[in-house]
């Protein structure tokens, strides 16, 4: 249900990787993204398999729901490889349209391709599955803070503020906009059926209501922060501090030697 | 003469929703034309899923709605028509107004349901005079009335599709003493204007023994009793199991009973409780 | 006993399409610290007008509010006044910032920038006061109304306030979760001595109180214990109130030549008091 949208993709199967620090779990992905672009030959795309399929066991996370991620995106995955496909040297094993060829190096191409952007997202899977989006608004404002010495403070501070908000009311929203659709369809409102033009003009009856009490919500919202001292984040603590631990210094060792294999490989093979 | 007949209906929210628990479970009851029916329970009791099947807002997981005999899923394509017939009145209306003056936005249902001109006309005039609009309010934006007004306006907009079942989730939920009493009256004066069959959906027992003719009581998806408002609260003790409870003077004459007076069991509103208070002074102890 | 508000000759105006409305018009009123004041009114009698000045989100058009002696005009003292006096309002989700409920109550010391070991002690008592502790990982979208309108109030609580201004706290919640809420408020009033403000329209909710005010038209027109104000069916109905169902049969009794007493409240005082009369007459 669209209501769930914002614990979105997190699953909660209390893996390490799920106690893991957010800060570090975003810059080891990041890593990891660059690594597996950085593998040049199918040695490199094996040990990357590898790696991301030891994520996935230590994540705890059932196959099935990373199957789930990869099926929304098998459309590009397909396209993917048959753009690759007709891109290759080597033996021609057929033609399309007489101009097009399938070449053996084509399709290997095609393969390699479509594997690195299945362990792209499996990996990057990972990273949604074991963090809450609360951890994650807290890494991102902690990972931009340098910029707080940059005279930044407060943008830094409304930026992360604003998407613990967003966070908080969208299912609200989304639950809001779901009830004045059924209430604008029990006055016969037909929100189906007619072209275009008239299905943006059926949209009206929704967004104005919704518009008008996302205001209402805004004033309120503003009365209860203020209520809570809320001063733009001016000298404001937090409860959770973010703390490295020593689960933290292995996940990146081991991270790191998977970058340095690549590396090797790359050298050597 | 049944308007609506319920059978074995069941709706279960699909899918990994395991936090709100509101499905229905093989449900079935028929109301009579003209009778005033209340649904009670607590929150999460299928009140609200229940509701929002009899207009087709909802499809049954299994079983089915009749209405005027016809099951309205026989045609899929032509359940807009339904609504027409079942009005729906969700739980704070008010927040469903959009259009710039309240006409416009009294006239936004039966507009849609293929209503114009001069009827249009007619039917909107004629839906605020029953509820109390007064005629200068009508080309007033409707964002500028006050919280009471919005409300009995939201509720115009539907009964100016002239339903003639017309279902209300909890119609006065967050108003004040005043607020809650213009709308319960605006509500019996379309029933009688109309010989319409009404249903609520409420929280107030109170209300309920007012205004109800026979009580649906929810618990769990599923219906525990359905009879004459009397009967039902004639059953304190089966209601309190459930989380619910008996009017306020009903709950004074069970403890006058416990004392050893000996009330009737039938008393739920303050006028009866008077009555039986006054027989009872008069002497006639077996009243 | 001493005062934790003082209201002293205040006048709100406001001006909409041009015009100028009063919406309190010249209160005088001290809420004593400590105890559970009730304030009743139809919608639009200005109650929640006077409640968004008791700690400084409005200030009066003229006169002065005094919080612990700080005028809510004095800007410099503006945190200080809203840690004092805590307010909470009438749709819980328009209050909660955060999607974890342990983190919504801790914005609050959070703002006040105090150490993090303290914030959760602070949290942790707030949300155990309330009765919420055990969700304190839980998302509040999925709880209930009055669950919500709890964490609310914990959010609060974690600011220590001497007095929590609530209005009209229970006005969309179901009797479950209106009756938590009340016995809330009745528990933090008097295990940890919190000064509690209520504005509702829910005359049940008036019972307990030490005392009652009724505003209509942006003045008060009554003042007492419970007792005392519901004794006047005719006034309360007159300004668009209602009384219990107890006090209501009870009049209705009067009005038919049944001297019966008409200062009791509850269901068990109701019956009492019927059986009384009835053996003596």
């Amino acid at each position: 249900m669209l209501k769930d949208i914002t614990f979105g993709q997190y699953f909660d199967s209390k893996s390490v990787i799920h106690r893991a620090d957010p800060r570090v779990k975003i810059v080891l992905l990041v890593a990891v993204i660059v690594f597996i672009f950085l593998a040049q030959n199918y040695w490199g795309l094996l040990l990357s398999a590898l790696f991301v399929l030891f994520s996935m066991i230590i994540t705890k996370i059932p196959v099935k729901m990373y199957l789930k991620n990869l099926k929304a995106v098998l459309p590009i995955l397909i396209f993917t490889a048959v753009i690759n496909a007709f891109y290759g040297e080597g033996e021609v094993l057929f033609s399309i349209f007489g101009k097009l060829n399938v070449t053996t190096g084509g399709l290997s191409h095609a393969g390699f391709m479509a594997s690195r952007i299945m362990l792209l997202i499996i990996i990057s899977a990972t990273l949604t599955y074991t963090t809450t989006p609360n951890d994650l608004t807290d890494a991102i404002e902690s990972l931009f803070s340098p910029l707080k010495f940059l005279g930044l403070k407060t943008a830094v501070h409304t930026i992360a503020m604003m998407m613990t908000i967003a966070l908080r009311f969208i299912p609200t929203l989304v639950e809001e906009a779901e009830k004045i659709m059924n209430a604008q369809k029990a006055r016969g409102a037909d929100l189906e059926s007619g072209n275009f033009k008239e299905k943006i003009k059926a949209l009206i009856p929704i967004l104005i209501p919704l518009l008008f009490s996302s205001v209402r919500r805004a004033a309120e919202l503003a009365d209860a922060m203020e209520c809570r001292c809320y001063n733009s984040g001016e000298g404001k603590t937090r409860m959770k501090q973010l703390r490295l631990h020593f689960r933290d210094l292995v996940i990146t060792i081991f991270t790191l030697c998977f970058g340095a294999g690549i590396i090797l490989l790359n050298i050597f093979l | 003469m049944s308007v609506l007949q319920v059978k074995n209906l069941s709706h279960s929210y699909g899918g990994n929703t395991p936090f709100i628990n509101d499905a229905v479970n093989d449900v079935s009851f028929t109301i009579e034309a003209g009778e005033m029916i209340g649904i009670i329970g607590h929150t999460g009791s299928g009140k609200s899923t229940l509701v929002q099947h009899l207009n087709g807002i909802l499809k049954p997981t299994k079983g089915e709605i009749l209405i005027d005999d016809s099951n309205i899923w026989d045609k899929p394509k032509e359940i807009r028509k339904i609504r027409s017939k079942v009005g729906l009145v969700f739980q704070y209306p008010e927040y469903q107004l959009f259009e710039e003056t309240v006409f416009k936005d009294i006239a936004f249902g039966p507009k849609n349901m293929g209503v114009s001109g001069d009827e249009l006309k007619k039917r909107v005039l004629d839906t605020c005079r029953l509820i109390g609009v007064k005629d200068e309010y009508l080309e007033k934006s409707p964002f500028d009335l006050s919280g009471g007004e919005k409300r009995r306006v939201a509720i115009a907009g539907v009964m100016a599709m002239r339903p003639e079942i017309i279902v209300f989730d909890e119609p006065t939920a967050g108003l004040d003493p005043q607020g809650r009493q213009e709308i319960i009256k605006v509500i019996n004066e379309y029933r009688h204007a109309f010989n319409a069959t009404v249903i609520i959906i409420s929280h107030s027992m109170e209300d309920m023994a007012q205004m109800a003719d026979k009580l649906l009581v929810m618990s769990k998806g599923e219906v525990v009793m359905f009879d004459k408002t009397e009967e039902v609260f004639k059953q304190g003790d089966k209601l309190r199991e459930i989380g619910l409870n008996v009017p306020i003077v009903t709950r004074v004459f069970d403890r006058l009973r416990e004392k050893g007076l000996n009330v009737p069991n039938n008393v739920f509103t303050v006028e009866n409780a008077v009555e039986a208070l006054k027989k009872i002074k008069a002497g006639d102890r077996n009243a | 006993m001493s005062n934790i508000i003082e209201i002293k000759n205040v006048t709100y105006n406001y001006v909409e399409d041009e015009v100028e409305y009063t919406a309190v018009n010249n209160v005088s009123l001290n809420i004593e610290k400590g105890s559970f004041t009730v304030i009743l009114g139809h919608n639009g009698s200005g109650k929640s007008t006077l409640a968004k000045m008791l700690n400084g989100l409005n200030r009066p058009s003229s006169g002065d509010i005094l919080v612990d002696g700080i005028n809510t005009r004095d800007e410099e003292n503006e945190f200080l006044i809203k840690k004092k006096v805590g307010m909470v309002f009438q749709n819980p989700d328009n209050q909660l910032v955060a999607s974890i409920v342990e983190e919504d109550v801790a914005f609050g010391p959070e703002n006040l920038g105090l150490e993090p070991k303290v914030i959760r002690q602070r949290v942790d008592e707030a949300l155990k006061a309330v009765g919420m502790y055990e969700f304190r990982n839980s998302t509040p979208h999925h709880l209930s109304g009055g669950q919500k309108q709890r964490i609310a109030i914990a959010g609060i609580i974690a600011l220590e306030p001497e007095c929590i201004v609530l209005d009209e706290p229970t006005a969309m919640l179901d009797p479950k979760g209106r009756a938590e809420i009340i016995n809330t408020i009745l528990r933090l009033n008097k295990e940890k001595g919190i000064t509690v403000v209520l504005i509702t329209h829910y005359m049940e909710e008036a019972e307990k109180a030490d005392r009652v005010l009724v505003m209509n038209d942006g003045e008060f027109i009554a003042d007492g214990t419970p007792k005392e104000i519901f004794k006047n069916v005719k006034m309360l109905k007159s300004v668009g109130l209602d009384v219990p169902q107890t006090t209501e049969l009870l009049y209705a009794l009067n009005q038919n030549g049944m001297a019966v007493p008409t200062d009791v409240l509850s269901i068990e005082e109701t019956a009492d008091a019927i059986m009384h009369y009835l053996e003596e007459n």
